[in-house]
Formats: structure tokens, sequence, C-alpha cells
């Protein structure tokens, strides 16, 4: 009884250690947005070329933990809510590496605009708040999944909705820029990708706030529409 | 000896004084049967305090000791004080616990405690707001969970973080924090947090202007020395030397401009308050279209919408310099053919002033920064036109100083709208005309 106890306890401590690994590897990841996009608005080159050099820690990170989750599974053999939470983290950790990515994506867009040098202001504002939306959207993600709270997840992924709508309005925005004036295409498209990238980031995001659900409730609620999450 | 044992003693005696009184009486079978019963009834006695007792003990409430009689009075009777003395003690902690916490929670800053293993303990109303965290929810989780700030993962990890300068972290809504831990009792930690975004923003402001400064002063001069360079190597026919010597001229009036509203600025910015003389408003409108006029040599419509019925009480040095900068801004960034308003109006909750134009216009991000010093919309433009880049911060500091507010209403592309407003107290009936003609 003692040593089964004893055991119990080292695993809950283990669990406990990945997760707050995954919340650094999300708070990294949050910083490398934020600085991609002070970069995107500044033209800073020192903050750009660091967050494209950075990027490579977030992928290790991805790898670490991705190496103590199957660890762990080998181990313990978790069930139920632990091994829900092991498979939400496998998840989440990809989904993070792929928002790692798009900040690298909107750095390097940042450096092509401002090295050219831009023609004239095709939407940035828009751009920005999109972005504080996405940015916010990830933070209150990472809040769920410290807390597991459900509500604030079903939250987040009623929140993407306006993000997508956002990248939309952009899209048609930058489009009459380009019509009116071809010498912005290049730049409008940069900006096209850096609009993309923080859609995706959106959708990451609503992706992990989907796993936090389905560590709290055990319930899938992917593609099914509007979420209805009872207390 | 102790009363228990005393007072055990005295009734064993007198229960055998009785049973030998019975045994002498009736015999020795009653006698005995007496002593038997007196022992049966001090065991229920004794056992039924005793189960009372260990009642209150498995479920201690507060001043709920039992009462008891004989023996069990005095010994549950000194439990009781102990009790209550005990009781009294947890109370004064308790106090000074919550004193403690709410002397924390007036702190202005955000105060977290922290356990050995950085979880969470306590934090203030402050800390919560700052760094997004639910006193209750979030007691017992680890810190790090929650402040994801790569810097400050790494301060909390790095082994002596009571030396390191405190960190920064961006909060939502770009509000800059300064996170500082500090070690306490025996491995504990206080994390305390500050906003500092406003002076982040003051320490950017200065730097840039320190910079743009710099900067302003040095175009010019670059074009001076050129001038003076090329006079002194070449051998110049004097028309073109003349020709060179206006331009220089031009530069170095240049500079002399930027330097002279500098000097405006600092003086608005330390002067005391402007003196509350009367401003002849009607006179000061029908100079700023005068001035606008011969500004725009007819190249852009000029009208004057309104008529002064009060005057206003300040400076009248800074209100017609303020006044001036804003048109001849307008006028400025107009095309030839546009048109310029010059608007006066009253109302019962004060007067304002606004200049319109149908000129380029600004694009919203620049708004809230325009009255920065130096801050130009498009840099090559504005310095063609010949401003210094002070001239809004001047216009600034002067209608604040009249306790007047400036705003900025302007749409790409169709023009834009300045408007000062002023309170009613800054607003004064016009004299009647005989004596105004006396003036």
């Amino acid at each position: 009884m003692g040593a089964s106890e004893h055991l119990s306890k080292q695993f809950e401590a283990e669990l406990e250690a990945i997760r707050s690994r995954v919340l650094e590897m999300g708070g990294l990841v949050e910083s490398q947005i934020r600085r991609a996009l002070d970069g995107f608005n500044s033209g800073d080159r020192a903050t750009l070329d660091d967050v494209i050099a950075t990027d490579h820690r977030v992928n290790a990170m991805e790898v670490a933990l991705d190496g103590d989750c199957s660890q762990v599974i080998v181990k313990r053999q978790p069930a139920a809510n632990d091994l829900r939470l092991i498979i939400a983290i496998i998840k989440t950790v990809t989904d993070l590496e792929r928002i790692g990515d798009e900040a690298r994506k909107i750095a390097r867009m940042a450096k092509n605009i401002h090295e050219r040098g831009s023609v004239l202001a095709p939407p940035v504002v828009e751009v920005r708040h999109a972005a504080e939306r996405a940015i916010s959207m990830l933070r209150r993600t990472l809040d769920a999944f410290a807390r597991l709270d459900c509500n604030a997840a079903a939250e987040v992924i009623r929140a993407d909705a306006g993000i997508d709508a956002e990248f939309g309005a952009i899209l048609r925005q930058l489009i009459t820029y380009m019509m009116e004036d071809p010498r912005t295409i290049s730049t409008a498209l940069e900006i096209v990708w850096v609009a993309k990238a923080i859609e995706r980031i959106g959708d990451h995001a609503k992706n992990m706030a989907e796993y936090v659900i389905y560590i709290v409730k055990g319930t899938d609620v992917r593609h099914t529409g509007a979420v209805t999450i009872e207390p | 000896m102790s009363p228990v044992y005393r007072s055990t003693l005295v009734s064993l005696a007198g229960l055998a004084a009785v049973a030998v009184i019975a045994w002498a009486a009736a015999g020795a079978a009653p006698g005995l049967s007496v002593f038997a019963a007196g022992l049966l009834a001090l065991l229920v006695y004794h056992v039924r305090h005793l189960a009372r007792f260990g009642r209150w003990v498995s479920h201690p409430a507060q001043g709920k000791v039992p009462e008891g009689a004989g023996s069990w009075d005095e010994v549950l009777a000194a439990l009781h004080r102990f009790e209550r003395e005990a009781a009294k003690r947890e109370e004064m902690l308790a106090d000074a616990l919550a004193r403690f916490r709410r002397a924390a929670q007036a702190l202005p800053d955000g105060v977290v405690m922290l356990d050995a293993d950085n979880r969470i303990e306590w934090c203030n109303d402050n800390a919560a707001a700052m760094l997004d965290l639910d006193p209750r929810a979030d007691t017992g989780r680890p810190i790090a969970n929650l402040v994801r700030e790569p810097a400050f993962i790494d301060y909390l990890a790095a082994p002596n973080h009571d030396s390191m300068p405190a960190v920064r972290a961006t909060a939502a809504q770009g509000v800059v924090l300064a996170l500082q831990l500090i070690p306490y009792g025996e491995s504990q930690k206080l994390l305390l947090c500050r906003d500092v975004t406003q002076a982040e923003r003051v320490e950017t402001m200065r730097r840039d202007f320190v910079a743009n400064v710099s900067h302003e002063l040095r175009t010019p001069l670059t074009v001076l020395v050129g001038f003076l360079e090329t006079v002194r190597e070449l051998k110049l026919d004097p028309s073109r030397v003349r020709d060179y010597l206006g331009m220089m001229r031009e530069q170095a009036s240049r500079m002399h401009r930027i330097i002279e509203d500098l000097l405006t600025l600092s003086v608005l910015e330390s002067a005391p308050p402007p003196p509350a003389d009367r401003v002849r408003m009607a006179p000061l409108l029908e100079r700023l279209r005068a001035d606008a006029s011969s500004l725009s040599a007819g190249r852009h419509a000029i009208s004057l919408q309104g008529s002064a019925s009060v005057d206003l009480l300040g400076s009248e040095e800074e209100l017609s310099s303020a006044f001036g900068n804003l048109v001849s801004n307008a006028i400025r960034y107009t095309p030839p053919g546009g048109r310029v308003s010059i608007v006066w109006s009253e109302g019962p909750d004060g007067v304002s002033f606004t200049v319109e134009d149908t000129g380029m216009g600004i694009a919203p991000e620049h708004i809230p920064r325009l009255t920065e010093r130096f801050y130009r919309v498009d840099r090559s433009r504005s310095r063609e036109t010949g401003g210094t880049g002070l001239g809004l911060a001047i216009v600034k500091h002067a209608v604040a100083r009249h306790q007047a507010t400036l705003e900025v209403d302007s749409k790409l592309g169709a023009g834009s709208r300045f408007t000062v407003r002023f309170p009613p107290q800054r607003m004064m009936p016009v004299e009647p005309l005989q004596s105004r003609q006396e003036n």
C-alpha cells in the first residue's frame, strides 16, 4: 500500500512537471509572436532576427516534451484522466510548435516588407488588431489549460470566428489596394501571409482549447459546431 | 495530593463507612451489597463523564467543553479555561494575520506570496489584476504556469534572484510589468509586480526626443557645411555664390526656428500658469484669417465662420501662437484649390475654436502620436513644407495651460478637423463697444 502510494505521488509530480513545461513552452511561443508583431510594426531588424533564431528553442521543447510523454506512457501506463491529459499534451505541444512556426513566418515576412520599404500603408492597423486578438486567445487558452477551466476554453473556441472574419476583411482591403496600385502587390501579398499566419494562430489556439475540454470532460468537441459547456 | 485522588478517597471512605454501618446493622451480605452498589454508582459516574469528554475531544467545538460534577468538574473547568485562552490567542493571531493582509492589500504594488515550490500562497488584488490571477482558485498553483513570460521563468529558475534586477513582462493590452522576487523566511518568496508602462513610455519618449533633436539639427547643418566647403574650395561666379548663400540662409533660419520652438516649448512646460488676461477674440480671429490669406496667397478658399460674443481669459501670446499653428498647418497640408475654414462656436458648456481643411488627412494610427515632438506622419513631406515638427506639441501645451483640450478628427484623403475646446470658466462676455473703442 505504502509503496504504491509513493509511486502514485511520484507519477503525479511527473505529470505536474510536464504540464508546467508545456505552459513554459506556451509562454515562449507567446513572446515569440508578440516580438514578431512588434518587429512587423516597427521594422526593428534585431528583434526579427532574434525571433527567427529563437524558433529552434521552441522546436527543441516540442521534441523533449514528446519524449517525456512517451516515457510516462511506457513507464506508468496511465489510464483514464491521466491518459487523457498525456494525449492532450502531445497534441497541444504540436499546435504550440506550429504557432512558433507562424511566428517565425511573420518575422520573415516583416523583414521582407521593411527591407523593401513599404510603398504605402495597407491595412496594418487591422492586422495589428487581429494579432492582438490572436495573442489574447492564446493567452486565455494557456490560462484555461493551467486551471483546467472548461468555460474559459469554450470562450476561446467561440472567439475564433472573430479572427476568421477579420482575416476576410483584411483580404478584401488588400485586394482593393492591389487593384488600385499594382506597385503594392508584393507588399500586399506578404501582408496576406502575415494575416494568414495570425488567422492560423487563432485556429491552433482553438484546437488547444478543445483539448482542454477533452482533458476535463472527456468529450471530443472537435468539428461539432457550437460548443455548449454545462458547468 | 491531587484533588482527584483526594475526592476519590473521600467518596471511597464514605462508602466504606456506610457499608460498615450496614454490615453492623444487617449483617455481611447487605453490607457488601451496599458497598458493591456504591462502587457501581461511582463507575457509572466516571464512565458517563469519560464518554462525554471523549465525544467533545473527537469534535472539539469552541465553548462546548462539557460540564461535570464532583471531581470531573474541576478537571473540566480547567480544560474550559485553557480552551478559552486558546481561542483568544487564535483570535489574536487571526486578527494579526488579517491586519497584515489588509496592509499587503493596501500596497500600490502587486504582491504574491510564493512557497518553496513557487506555488501561489496568497496574492493581493493588485497582483491579481496585473497578472490576471484568481486570488481564490489559483492558490496552490505554480506561479510559472500562469505567468509564462520566458524572461520571468528564467528569473524564477535562477539560483540567486535576490541579487538580480527586476524583469519586464508584457501583460494583456500592452501593459509592461516589472517583476521582482524577494526571498523571505525559510525558502518562501515574495513576488512584487509594478506597472511600469508609463515609465517605459516616458523613457522611450526621452530617447526618441534626444535622437530627434540631434537629427533635426544635423540635417540643416550638413547642408550648411556642404555649401561652405563648396564656396571655399571652388572658384564660383558671384551669382552662384549668392544663390548658395541664400540657401545657406534658409537652412540657418530653419535651425533657428527649431531652436525657437524648443525654447517656446520649454517655457510652456516650466512657466507658471498663464495670466487671466482678457484675450479679445473678434480681432484675433480676424487676424488669423488675414494671416491665413497671406500664407495661402490665394491658393485656398479661406473662410471664417461664427462671430465672437465672448472673449477668453488667458495669455494672448500663447493662444494666438496655438491658433496660428493650427491654421498654418491646415494651409500647408491642403493642396491648392482646397478649403480651409476657421470656425468659432459658443455654447453654454464652453467655446470651441476649430480649423477644418479639405487636405490630405491623417491615418488613424498617427492621430494619437501627432502631438509628440518631432513626430512626422510623412518625413519627407513635412520638412519640405518647412515645419519644425514641434507645432502641435506647442499647441497641445499651450491649450492645456488654459484647461482646454485639443481634439483631432481626420479621414485619410478627405481632410482634418482640429478643435480646441475651452471650459466655461475661461469665458468672459465682450466688453461694451464704447470701452473697446476707447482702448
